[in-house]
């Protein structure tokens, strides 16, 4: 087993790094810090505007995460920008850990014009950011409460995701499922089609446990119809119970654990391997969110091979889906030129088609996605839920209490008596829930 | 400087010499040590900028949670596997002691898995215990054995052997050669010795060559032990903890403690457990040895 001398090293680097991370949280950002344009960028453009307020002019930065897009899609939208805003000028930083990046640049004091708000909590937004109201874009656009406080809007997302059933087309046309199932009895019914041809029908990839996560959150909610369902963990000293919303997103795989809808050895899945048994068709289907269409159809089939429907979790034919959204646009409060700045916001969110580019559901209501998958999910009609932060309890009761939500799935299907899991956890929550005082 | 005296020059020396060194491990191994053992009473959340002070809460927590303090359960798997690991280190080390033709290439051979990188290994080893494509299971249908056939690593009771085992395979040629070095140490004259008293083979090897290799045995029982404290890359890459949490191991839980449940005071008390739990070992180890030895 010798880990041995390594184990020593490990543990000993375990201590440092645990320690290190001590004292205070501003010294570090050293590696991760970028020659930045911002500065100069920022003082530069004030040429023109004498300060009217609608007046879109000189330049600002955005800092972003899309690594991938600087010197490609960004110079198009730079010149696009500029068209519509002649005297007005952007230009793009992108970082590759853009929430720690963001994090010490906010804390530094100066940081670009308009940002991807970091993982801060929303009573510290307007400490930092300008609100967004005067845009005229809060009534179309979903997640209007994720990043606002005190009735304000601080935070727009860059788009939406949403979590269903992706599927090799090919696979479903060659087991005879002519009707995408739109009742649970359909895709049980479905997916004995599927075994039956020889495919394994869902890829769980179980044994990597982060797949699981839509079992724990996103189809209970949906199940419920209530995004805050998580949140609402809180009120209750025994969250889990069979029949409520986690129970039966949970029996749903269980169920088919036990009638061999998954993989033929669930503690033997791989991860990387399934996404080209999916492009394949020797999978059939995942129960993820949309990002990961362009994963497969990028592993060795092509795009129009891959569906998206919404998971039907019980046989009344009508069906939530959870809403969740990216990284959202926030705009510096000592920002320059927080007018242009707001341009810029607006001008992604309507005119830069950055959504159809990432694969994701727009946030504007009004606006189709581009995406031949969405569009095909959007035509079973499915109601969106939207997701709403974190409640900052439940958050301290699930970290008091060391719940991974998708090793509960885990157990809950393993486990010869599903309860027992369930007990188990109930009796964490309570602990920790007295514990956190609330 | 010239007119310095020469011990004054000397102890300029060495200070200067040292002193590199010396802050270098004071800034990386001490002052983290401090803090952790400062950090694992507080309740720290490692964002914030100030943190609770818990007094001995946190250590309490520790040997009072079943979820935490349970895991070490897993970790017995290793430590048997690690005493036949050490066994077997020795038959191999006597026998490749000995005047055998190409004893060199099966020294390289048996070594050879020490030398690769631990998480490539386990990348490795999930081909072999990999349940429907597995070479292991495999193998065991070519051979007939198909009853023999499972899922290596998602049974929750022979989970901790199967990862075990991997350590087994690429540990045991390190110990051998420790062992090695130990034998070849042993004065040839003490062979002659017994050969002429009379002794066989086996009397020579409990007799006289396991005494002599006491202190290294010592060694090789302390790496084995604190090494099966401290499991953590083979079954962080290979299962995730899982089935179930059935191979998670104390320092997986420590991390996850840590950096997924933002809890960095209880997860320093943990290490801090850890680490107090080697040295025990290591104490309790030279005690019976030492005894046993003189």
């Amino acid at each position: 087993m010798r880990k041995s001398m390594l184990a020593l090293v490990s543990t000993v680097l375990l201590a440092s790094s645990l320690a290190a991370c001590g004292g205070n949280d501003k010294n570090s950002g050293g590696s991760s810090a970028q020659p930045s344009p911002s500065a100069s960028a920022t003082s530069s453009g004030e040429a023109t505007g004498d300060s009217g307020a609608a007046e879109i002019s000189g330049t600002i930065t955005f800092l972003t995460n899309r690594t991938d897009m600087i010197d490609k899609e960004y110079v198009d939208y730079a010149k696009r920008f500029k068209e519509k805003y002649p005297n007005a000028e952007v230009r793009f930083e992108a970082v590759t850990d853009l929430d720690k990046t963001t994090k010490i640049r906010i804390a530094s004091g100066e940081f670009p014009d308009v940002v991807l708000i970091p993982t801060i909590p929303n009573s510290d937004l307007p400490k930092y950011f300008a609100p967004l109201d005067d845009l005229g874009l809060n009534d179309r656009i979903y997640f209007k409460d994720y990043k606002a406080y005190d009735g304000k809007v601080y935070g727009i997302s860059a788009g939406a995701t949403t979590t269903g059933i992706v599927y090799n087309k090919k696979a479903f046309a060659d087991a005879g499922i002519t009707e995408i199932p739109t009742t649970l009895d359909e895709f049980y019914a479905a997916a004995e089609k599927l075994k039956a041809s020889g495919v394994v029908p869902l890829a769980s990839n179980f044994k990597d446990q982060w797949p699981l996560y839509p079992w724990a959150s996103e189809v209970p909610s949906s199940i419920a119809g209530n995004a805050n369902l998580n949140n609402e963990r809180v009120n209750s000293d025994a969250p889990y119970q069979m029949d409520n919303p986690y129970g039966q997103a949970m029996t749903i795989i269980r169920t088919m654990h036990e009638k061999g809808y998954l993989e033929p050895d669930v503690n033997s899945t791989n991860w990387e391997q399934s996404k080209k048994d999916v492009a394949s068709g020797k999978f059939a289907m995942y129960m993820l969110g949309n990002w990961v269409i362009p994963q497969v159809a990028d592993s060795g089939t092509t795009s129009d091979n891959v569906g998206f429907f919404p998971f039907p979790y019980d046989n009344s034919g009508k069906v939530n889906v959870a809403l969740a959204p990216d990284w959202g646009y926030g705009v510096n409060k000592d920002s320059k030129h927080p007018e242009t700045a707001k341009a810029f916001v607006k001008w992604m969110l309507e005119d830069s088609g950055f959504d159809a580019f990432a694969g994701f559901i727009p946030v504007l209501k009004d606006i189709e996605p581009n995406v031949p998958q969405l569009a095909e999910f959007n035509s079973f009609g499915p109601t969106y839920i939207e997701a709403v932060p974190d409640d900052e309890v439940a958050t301290e009761i699930v970290n008091k209490a060391q719940i991974t939500k998708e090793a509960v799935v885990q157990e809950f299907v393993l486990s010869k008596d599903p309860q027992s899991v369930f007990d188990k956890y109930n009796a964490a929550w309570a602990k920790a829930k007295s514990a956190v005082g609330k | 400087m010239n007119n310095w005296s020469y011990s004054a020059q000397r102890k300029l020396i060495m200070v200067a010499f040292l002193a590199v060194p010396l802050a270098l491990l004071c800034m990386f191994t001490y002052y983290p040590a401090v803090r952790l053992l400062v950090q694992s009473f507080t309740d720290w959340d490692g964002i914030s900028a100030s943190s609770e002070w818990l007094g001995l809460d946190n250590y309490k927590e520790v040997f009072t949670n079943p979820a935490l303090f349970g895991v070490f359960l897993h970790q017995i798997p290793y430590v048997v596997i690690g005493v036949i690991q050490n066994i077997v280190a020795i038959l191999f080390a006597v026998i490749l002691n000995s005047k055998i033709r190409g004893r060199n290439a099966f020294r390289v051979m048996l070594f050879l898995p020490f030398i690769m990188n631990a998480v490539a290994v386990a990348f490795m080893f999930q081909y072999v215990f990999d349940t429907t494509n597995g070479s292991l299971n495999a193998l065991l249908g070519f051979l007939g054995l198909e009853s023999l056939q499972q899922s290596w690593l998602g049974n929750t009771s022979i989970v901790n052997y199967s990862l075990a085992s991997i350590g087994f395979w690429r540990f045991m040629g390190y110990n051998m050669v420790i062992y090695l070095g130990a034998l070849q140490s042993i004065p040839n004259d003490m062979y002659e010795a017994a050969k002429i008293d009379g002794s066989n083979r086996f009397q020579t090897l409990w007799y006289l060559t396991l005494p002599n290799l006491t202190k290294i045995i010592q060694l090789n029982m302390f790496l084995t032990l604190s090494g099966a404290l401290s499991v953590f890359d083979l079954p962080f890459v290979l299962t995730k903890g899982g089935p179930a949490g059935a191979s998670e191991t104390f320092l997986m839980k420590t991390i996850e403690t840590a950096f997924q449940f933002n809890n960095f005071g209880l997860a320093s008390a943990m290490s801090v457990v850890l680490l107090a739990f080697t040295v025990i070992i290591l104490a309790v180890q030279n005690a019976v040895l030492n005894r046993k030895g003189d």
